[in-house]
């Protein structure tokens, strides 16, 4: 499958009043057309920036360093290098909502609270698909009707605050997919939400992209939610991508340190009387990135001497899968 | 919209009777009234020997010797029904005739530095927010603090000083000489309109820095907002998005605020009317408590009450329309 996206030696640096921290640091990752790359990591590990740089979206004292190659093949197939585009420029725009579709978290914050649903879908409609205003709304409708939210044409004239938290999310997954995104970016558009309603949404949206043909990019710190979801998987700790590959592969053989953590740490109802086993210690504060491995000072099987002074480079030890750990590069130069 | 604006229209006036009252009372607590004024004006220094008896007479031929209650409905009847708000008795003719013209250069002064101080600090203040930390935004704070550390007469003494030297010198006082006691022609007005600026950027000062502050402080909290962000993820053009989202919102503190605004105005302008000779109410106001004439000081500070009532009630239909949410807790 040819990539949509791909992203190369990504890093990200902010000056902030502390000195400059790089909360993302040399990640690379690719998107197919079609399919879902899971991206996995605890809160801080640079999913969501790394994610918002694409679109330029990143604040003002953030700066990418000079080795990143961001390159998107749009909907008529040709290439261009997202980094470059000017801000406030009409191409930067067209690929912000029109090629790449954003959700986030918090359903109720991503709507502006003054203006209805139909407002803001119809605002979408019109800059990216050309529609007069009657038939943007006619669209919008349409879309609402498509997510399955009942009594569209009365809904879209609602605000946001008059709609569920399940029938928000709805509503946003239907404004950006009215923009007609060929990738979407889907930033944690679950964790808010009830479990019930989670697995609603779930299933919505894995239904659309395989309508729709879309990419997507799902960024989620549940695993589970991954194995439901994701084709590919990237799990990120500190800014840097620790282990990829096919999703159900990772998650039933996780090679990783972190990864094991991190599926340890589900809570599962077949060991109910068991304790929780979360991943120890706290994440590093990203002004004091650890040297060597940026895992092991949490990592029970670290080595000392090697892990705490280098860091590993990453090392495909079974096909079509990544790992950046000492304790698989040690095997792969044994072998070699 | 229509049930909300109802309902404020109905608050407004059952507010604007409790004001009528409050301020007849204020009318009343000063000791003595004019009866005692006007006597001892009249006869101090002329050897008459003025009895108990003789200020009942002046109080009964004033009609202040009735009840209060009585007095009180006499003077809002009078305002309500015919417009007439009473006897001016230092003046010996009618309110109306002493306010005359006065009610509405005030009202022209207060309008047009409400008016600049939104034009002027709005837009400045999110400029500031959408520049923050930029040289330009420490240069606007500094501009800020000068503006809340200059005192309003001093500002217009310079001001009256660079206007004459640079626009020729007439420009105190509201008119021309030539426009001063002529009836009214769009050529008075123009004069009027060319005069009005100089009290209304004094007036406006002040108003301006602290305004220019809230406006930056929201609007740096609406930019941050995820909303905003999300509207940018779709591709809204910037110029467009900052109006439509964060401005919207971010005015709110100053929509709110109007009905002050008013009420601060007006209390700051006796002492610029002093420096550049303009002709407005509130200096009125004072001669009048100062004189006991009680009529003169309620009319003129029912207005005032009135029309920062009224005011809040514009702020509130504003509010509503800015943030469709407000009508929900209605």
């Amino acid at each position: 499958m040819p990539k949509m996206l791909t992203v190369e030696n990504l890093s990200i640096s902010f000056r902030t009043s502390e000195g400059v921290i790089t909360p993302v640091h040399d990640v690379t990752f690719g998107v197919e057309a079609g399919r879902t790359l899971g991206l996995v990591g605890e809160s801080g590990s640079g999913k969501s920036i790394s994610t918002k740089a694409l679109m330029q979206l990143l604040p003002g004292n953030a700066s990418l360093s000079g080795e990143t190659r961001m390159t998107y093949t749009d909907k008529a197939g040709k290439e261009i290098a997202l980094g470059r585009l000017k801000t406030g420029s009409k191409e930067l725009r067209r690929i912000r909502g029109g090629e790449i579709g954003m959700i986030f978290q918090e359903p109720m914050a991503s709507f502006s609270p003054v203006y209805t649903i139909g407002n803001q879908m119809m605002e979408a409609i019109m800059l990216h698909r050309g529609l007069k205003k009657r038939a943007a709304r006619e669209y919008a409708i349409e879309m609402l009707n498509k997510v399955g939210i009942s009594n569209a044409s009365a809904r879209v004239d609602q605000y946001p605050h008059e709609l569920s938290g399940g029938m928000r999310q709805r509503a946003m997954i239907a404004l950006t997919l009215s923009a007609g995104p060929a990738l979407l970016i889907a930033d944690e558009p679950t964790t808010a939400l009830d479990v019930t309603i989670q697995a609603q949404v779930l299933d919505l949206m894995r239904d659309l992209q395989r309508d729709l043909g879309m990419g997507m990019i799902f960024i989620t710190h549940d695993l589970g939610v991954i194995a439901q979801i994701a084709d590919d998987v990237a799990v990120m700790y500190l800014g840097t991508i620790v282990e990829r590959g096919p999703a159900r592969d990772v998650i039933r053989n996780p090679q990783h340190p972190y990864t094991q953590g991190l599926l340890d740490a589900i809570p599962s109802v077949e060991h109910l009387h068991d304790r929780l086993k979360p991943v120890p210690g706290d994440i590093p504060s990203p002004t004091a990135r650890p040297t060597g491995c940026p895992f092991h000072t949490r990592c029970a099987q670290a080595i000392a001497g090697t892990c705490d002074v280098t860091a590993p480079t990453e090392v495909s030890t079974i096909p079509g899968r990544a790992v950046r750990c000492w304790l698989h590069s040690d095997k792969d130069r044994n072998a070699a | 919209m229509l049930r909300f604006t109802l309902e404020r229209l109905v608050g407004m006036v059952i507010t604007m009777l409790l004001v009528s009252v409050m301020v007849f009372l204020i009318m009343e607590l000063p000791p003595g009234d004019y009866a005692d004024r006007y006597a001892f004006r009249k006869y101090s220094g002329t050897g008459v020997n003025v009895t108990e008896a003789d200020i009942e007479a002046i109080r009964r031929d004033l009609g202040l010797d009735k009840p209060m209650l009585l007095r009180y409905f006499d003077w809002i009847g009078g305002i309500v029904l015919r417009g007439d708000f009473g006897q001016a008795f230092a003046f010996e003719t009618s309110v109306a005739k002493v306010i005359g013209d006065k009610v509405w250069l005030t009202a022209g002064i207060l309008f047009s530095t409400l008016l600049l101080t939104y034009i002027v600090s709005i837009p400045i203040g999110i400029f500031a927010a959408v520049r923050r930390g930029s040289a330009v935004d420490y240069g606007l704070t500094v501009f800020s603090y000068l503006g809340l550390a200059l005192p309003n007469f001093l500002l217009a003494l310079v001001m009256l000083y660079f206007a004459n030297r640079w626009f020729g010198a007439d420009i105190g006082g509201l008119f021309s000489d030539q426009y001063r006691d002529a009836s009214w022609s769009v050529g008075k007005v123009w004069d009027l309109i060319k005069h009005l600026w100089l009290p209304a950027v004094v007036l406006a000062w002040s108003a301006v820095a602290i305004q220019i502050q809230t406006v930056r402080a929201t609007m740096s909290d609406e930019l941050n907002k995820l909303s905003v962000t999300a509207a940018r993820a779709r591709g809204v053009p910037e110029l467009r998005l900052l109006i439509k989202y964060p401005t919207r919102l971010a005015i709110n503190p100053v929509v709110s605020t109007i009905g002050f605004d008013v009420n601060r105005i007006f209390s700051e302008l006796p002492i610029v009317a002093v420096v550049l000779g303009l002709t407005e109410l509130g200096e009125l106001l004072l001669r009048a408590y100062l004189d006991l004439d009680m009529n003169v000081a309620g009319a003129i500070l029912l207005m005032l009450t009135f029309t920062i009532v009224f005011m809040n009630f514009v702020s509130d239909l504003l509010l509503a329309w800015l943030d469709p949410r407000i009508k929900l807790g209605a």
